[in-house]
């Protein structure tokens, strides 16, 4: 991983300074955005394909059980293997991997039983891993990464601050032996590398045992003061290549098998025909769902990935026929939802309400003592921001909106209104039970209609000389029976080929 | 031509339907529906798949809302007819594995009756056995509803029905995927419901058995195509105004036999 | 009352002693002591547990186990409105949460009459953006220096160490409602789940009851959330009516079933949390409910895998065990008689493991003996092979002239002795017939 981002980081000195570079990636709305926006658009690519194949909540159980593989992953590296803890350890990611996997065989198996229906099958499957994994959490584990609140909302906000360092020039690496002059004597100063203890354990392990000893990287040996020369240094954040991996992964996955992806999520049964081996696709699927649930669990929270799968998909299934521009406007939305969320978090609604003032106006009016400072959640805002933009692809949709709906709803409406009097009066007149059924006066009688509403249509319908009313019988124009004819050919015979 | 029969007959028809549409998303289900059931008939609705007539059973029961028109059982809103009304819902309308038993579901057929706090007691028992009785399904009272062939399931809803002692019945498919046995237990039902005066309205498939079953028939394609005796109505021309060229390969051994027409 | 009635009866007494020896046990093995706000917790976890498992009966039915998933998560945002409202009240807390879960209804509701989209994303939507309103608020809460929102997030993995005396009071007051509600309504809720078209057409007013169980699952999940916390909750909800599902066919066992097992897992799950304060009680108490579920999945009579599986392996060599004989019987009889014997050659010949079985089994029931390199029919055995070659002639005899005689139409099982199926005189027929056939 180390060596993927001095590749990037060369790239990217081609156009910037570095100290552009450290200055940009040291914002923590940047970085927080560019892994929100990472993570958005591996959710928006495969919670996509979920939604079309109707999983979108299996997405939601595997991003709760990828914990129990993190968290079986953890012990055994921490316990057996004696490894340092690490979350973007192979180790972690393969555990969470087999949990994805595991959620959905769990759920198989429940429900092949033939005792208990599909929903049901889930219902039990994820409550149990996710309870397993928090019980040997707050049993066995005792890591700051690694805790209740973390499972949840994640650390995003702080995400500049873990960092690789790369060094550029300069690069000297320090190691001190107790036989140094610089030695610090401590009460036992060991070989501390070959103990398993570093300097990047800090704090009162490293110090008693080792006092200064060890081997210090350019950069920790620049800020212990043990470097004259500062050396050129590039601070990358290390959950932004994670998430990256987990995009491109993501991505080429997508690309690859873009066709059969397709036709797999709208005909199962025609892909297997095809020889295209849906179940393999469907288990990578699912894989895939959990290693970027896993990839950004560091980030976002295990439970919070869960509305990058499935809500962005859905905002962009309201504003697209077209699986391809689907997948681009989900994944533009994830990354917008990002971007806002941050501001959010930080009391900023896109740059329009500042909800200290909202607070202050509830204070106000209720008469009530909130905290009138707004500070929240990074990642839970991210999604309400996400949510947000889902609210206005509802509303605003021209295709699938509230507003074109109800426009169009209402047109068919009275077109409909029109056409079953119309119907009537063809069906009726010119026929002996005319006087019966064709009064102007009473024919809403007939179709349990108000008044008004008959007087309505009878007077929409005579101001486009579609009928006429002679002796208050109601009949039909020439214009009128053209109407009828036109209107029955096409909505009533479809079922007669 | 249904206003004629009205006003030779003095006692109102079992169902009079008055131009009853039904719409889904504005686009008509049923369309503008006339219909004149005279009492005591056992009458077939045909009709092609999608040409309503599940939708028109639910409409006329209030299951589903219209668009407009009215239906009247016995010249009584079907709020007032209520008690008059038995109906037999598709098969695969439920969950069959649903923790039951046979007679327990045809006591269901009693509860209307019964008021709010009162649970079904020995008579409703009682009721319910003879009705499964009338079925050749008393032996299964007991038995779990999910353990059923599906002639039995549709026998059992038969008895749920028969328990609400009505006199109009409504049945959506009953014959859909069923034995011989059950089959033949329908029949004979619904020969015995006739020979009590009842009236028997029943969504049908299969046009093969159509004049031999029913002495009414419905002919519906979203609207009316013809109503009336077997006889006179179930002819190849109106077939051919329902089910357009279709009917064609539909008649192996000819749906009807034209010959005397 | 049916043997299987009894079972259930028994079953339920089973649970109830199982949780009583639970708890001398649990304090000399695991340390827990009983004091009073033990007491007190285990008590409140019970009640919530019964009133999870009651409703959780008609969720499952009604196919809804995600919905409460959905809802309970719905539940969070409103916990927290609540608490910057009216403060760390119960009633208050629940109330909101429950209006919450309201919305959160409402908008899948609305979202699925809208628009195009499922049901199963519709429910995701609504969790995750109320989740996330929830979490966005408690962090909001928690900045708040000196508010006492100690105990706010027990609502996300449930914290029933924090259930006091007025906090059993208040849920065993709702709880009562609820369950005179469901008392009274109980023919009304049976038939709106099993079958909502004949209820309507029978003049129920579905919608309403309808809403009316919805509204008590609401109210089921919101008070259980202090048990299970919003994210487990599901699994509280809907995994004793599972559970309970296996053991009887019928509806009102069902529930008590449920109520029992919801008790149970709420009761012991809270005991067991107490082991260790850093453990929620959520996590256990869903442990030990799916427990019960692997068991009666497992084991319950009649329908679990076990059964099935045992079952099974019975047909599996009884249906050896008689295909074997027939190949037996057929041998020997045309070659000198029943008792002749059969070369085991021959049978190897037939091949297939099921001879090897159905040899074992026949020799096991004393039906046939190895001569040498023979196999020879006992008298039981060769008794055996005849009366089968005469029950197949009589379901001949039944399929080919059955309706003729007038016979009931049965089960064609015919593999069973045709006098366990149909009645003595119908079997006397059939005999008559035959008679008359041979001679």
């Amino acid at each position: 991983m180390f060596g993927i981002e001095m590749v990037v980081i060369d790239l990217l000195l081609n156009f910037f300074s570095r100290e552009e570079i450290n200055t940009f990636l040291r914002d923590p709305q940047v970085t927080a955005t560019i892994i929100g926006s990472l993570i958005a658009i591996s959710g928006a690519l495969l919670g996509t394909f979920l939604l079309l194949r109707g999983m979108s909540l299996t997405s939601d159980a595997i991003s709760h059980t990828v914990l129990l593989g993190i968290v079986v992953a953890f012990i055994v590296m921490t316990s057996l293997l004696n490894l340092e803890p690490d979350l973007s350890s192979p180790w972690l990611i393969i555990g969470a991997a087999a949990a994805g996997v595991a959620t959905v065989v769990l759920t198989e198996l429940i429900f092949r039983s033939g005792l208990v229906k599909q929903d049901a099958a889930l219902g039990l499957a994820f409550p149990l891993l996710f309870a397993v994994a928090i019980i040997l959490i707050s049993r066995f584990v005792d890591d700051v990464h690694l805790d209740e609140d973390a499972v949840m909302v994640g650390e995003i906000g702080v995400a500049w601050a873990d960092t690789n360092s790369h060094c550029l020039s300069n690069c000297e690496t320090v190691t001190i032996t107790p036989d140094d002059e610089r030695a610090i004597t401590a009460r036992r100063c060991v070989n501390c590398t070959a103990e398993n203890i570093y300097p990047r354990d800090e704090g009162a392990v490293f110090e008693e045992y080792c006092g200064n000893c060890g081997t210090y990287s350019p950069a920790q040996a620049w800020s212990a003061g043990l470097l004259e020369t500062e050396p050129i240094l590039v601070f990358w954040p290390r959950s932004i290549t994670v998430t990256a991996i987990m995009m491109l992964l993501t991505v080429g996955f997508v690309v690859l098998f873009y066709k059969e992806l397709k036709l797999a999520s709208f005909d199962d049964a025609l892909a297997k025909a095809l020889g295209l081996r849906p179940g393999v696709l469907h288990y990578a699927l699912m894989v895939l769902v959990s290693l970027v649930a896993v990839g950004a669990f560091d980030a976002v929270g295990s439970i919070l990935v869960v509305a990058f799968f499935i809500i962005p998909p859905a905002a962009a299934y309201l504003l697209t026929d077209r699986l391809s521009v689907m997948l681009v406007i989900s994944a533009v939305i994830g990354s917008l939802g990002a971007f806002f969320g941050y501001d959010l978090a930080r009391g900023h609604f896109l740059g329009i309400i500042e909800m200290d003032s909202v607070l202050a106006l509830i204070n106000r009016v209720f008469g009530l003592q909130l905290l009138e400072q707004w500070d929240s959640s990074i990642s839970a805002s991210m999604v309400l921001m996400i949510f947000i933009f889902f609210i206005i692809a509802w509303v605003l949709s021209p295709k699938y909106g509230l507003i074109s709906v109800a426009a169009r709803r209402a047109n068919q409406r009275r077109i409909f209104d029109d056409q079953v009097v119309l119907g009537h009066i063809f069906n009726h007149q010119h026929d002996e039970s005319e006087i019966m059924e064709l009064q102007a006066d009473d024919l809403y009688q007939h179709f349990l209609w108000s008044q008004q509403k008959m007087a309505r249509v009878l007077r929409r319908l005579r101001t486009s000389h579609l009928i006429e009313i002679a002796n208050n019988i109601v009949r039909l124009t020439q214009r009128g029976e053209e109407s009828v004819q036109h209107f029955r050919q096409n909505n009533l015979s479809e079922h007669i080929v | 031509m249904s206003k004629q029969l009205d006003s030779t007959d003095k006692k109102p028809p079992a169902l009079l339907v008055d131009d009853l549409t039904v719409a889904y998303n504005s686009k008509p289900a049923i369309w503008d529906i006339d219909l004149n059931v005279p009492e005591g008939v056992l009458m077939a609705i045909v009709g092609p798949n999608g040409a309503g007539k599940s939708t028109f059973i639910k409409a006329v029961l209030n299951l589903i809302p219209r668009a407009a028109g009215t239906a009247l059982f016995y010249g009584q809103a079907y709020e007032q007819a209520r008690s008059l009304v038995g109906y037999v819902p598709q098969r695969g309308s439920v969950d069959w594995d649903f923790p039951t038993s046979v007679l327990d579901v045809v006591t269901m057929g009693l509860y209307g009756k019964l008021g709010w706090f009162r649970r079904p007691g020995r008579q409703e028992r009682e009721l319910a056995l003879h009705a499964l009785d009338q079925v050749s399904m008393a032996d299964f009272a007991n038995r779990q509803i999910s353990q059923l062939s599906g002639g039995q399931q549709q026998r059992t809803f038969l008895a749920r029905a028969l328990v609400q002692d009505a006199q109009i019945y409504f049945m959506d498919e009953p014959f859909a995927a069923v034995d011989a046995v059950t089959e033949r237990a329908i029949v004979n039902i619904l020969r015995e419901l006739r020979e009590r005066g009842k009236t028997v309205l029943v969504v049908h498939h299969d046009l093969q058995t159509v004049k031999d079953y029913f002495d009414w028939v419905t002919l519906l394609n979203v609207e009316v195509i013809a109503s009336g005796p077997t006889e006179a109505t179930f002819t190849s021309e109106n077939l051919r105004k329902t089910y357009g060229g279709r009917v064609a390969f539909l008649d192996g051994g000819a749906p009807v036999n034209m010959a005397g027409d | 009352m049916s043997v299987d009635d009894r079972r259930v009866w028994l079953l339920i007494a089973a649970i109830a002693v199982l949780g009583a020896v639970f708890i001398p046990i649990s304090q000399i093995w695991l340390d827990i002591e009983y004091d009073y706000t033990l007491r007190t917790v285990v008590l409140g976890s019970s009640i919530l547990g019964i009133i999870s498992g009651v409703l959780g009966c008609f969720a499952v039915l009604r196919r809804e186990s995600l919905m409460g998933d959905a809802l309970s998560h719905a539940a969070l945002p409103g916990v927290g409105i609540a608490f910057l409202l009216a403060g760390r009240e119960l009633g208050a807390l629940l109330i909101g949460a429950g209006i919450s879960s309201w919305l959160g209804v409402m908008f899948i509701r609305s979202l699925l009459s809208t628009t195009r989209i499922k049901q199963d994303t519709a429910m995701g939507i609504t969790l995750a953006a109320w989740f996330a309103a929830g979490i966005a608020l408690l962090a909001y809460i928690q900045a708040v220096p000196d508010a006492s929102q100690a105990g706010l997030d027990t609502f996300i993995f449930g914290q029933a160490a924090a259930i006091v005396e007025s906090d059993v009071r208040l849920i065993a007051a709702v709880s009562t409602v609820v369950f005179i509600v469901i008392i009274v309504f109980w023919k009304e809720f049976k038939l709106v789940t099993f079958d909502p078209e004949f209820a309507g057409a029978n003049g129920f007013r579905v919608t309403f009851f309808n809403t009316l169980l919805s509204t008590l699952i609401v109210i089921a999940i919101v008070l259980g959330l202090q048990l299970a916390g919003v994210i487990l909750m599901v699994g509280l909800l809907i995994a004793p009516g599972i559970a309970a599902r296996q053991w009887t066919q019928k509806l009102d066992q069902m529930v008590i079933l449920s109520a029992m097992f919801g008790a149970f897992a709420g009761g012991i799950g809270a005991a067991l949390s107490a082991i260790d304060a850093d453990v929620p009680t959520g996590p256990m108490i869903i442990v030990v409910a799916f427990l019960i579920v692997t068991i009666s999945i497992l084991f319950a009579p009649g329908r679990g895998l076990a059964w099935t599986f045992l079952q099974q392996s019975q047909d599996r060599r009884r249906f050896a065990a008689l295909t074997t004989l027939r190949d037996l019987y057929k041998y020997a009889t045309s070659h000198g008689g029943a008792t002749h014997p059969v070369p085991a050659s021959f049978m190897a010949g037939i091949g297939g493991a099921s001879v090897d079985v159905g040899l074992a089994q026949l020799q096991r029931q004393g039906y046939i003996e190895r001569d040498g390199a023979a196999w020879v029919l006992t008298a039981t055995g060769a008794e055996a092979a005849a009366r089968d070659v005469h029950n197949q002639r009589l379901w001949d005899l039944y399929r080919a002239y059955g309706d003729e005689l007038g016979l009931p139409t049965v089960n064609e099982d015919r593999q069973r002795a045709i006098g366990d199926v149909l009645t003595v005189p119908a079997v006397t027929k059939l005999e008559t017939l035959l008679k008359g056939q041979t001679s």
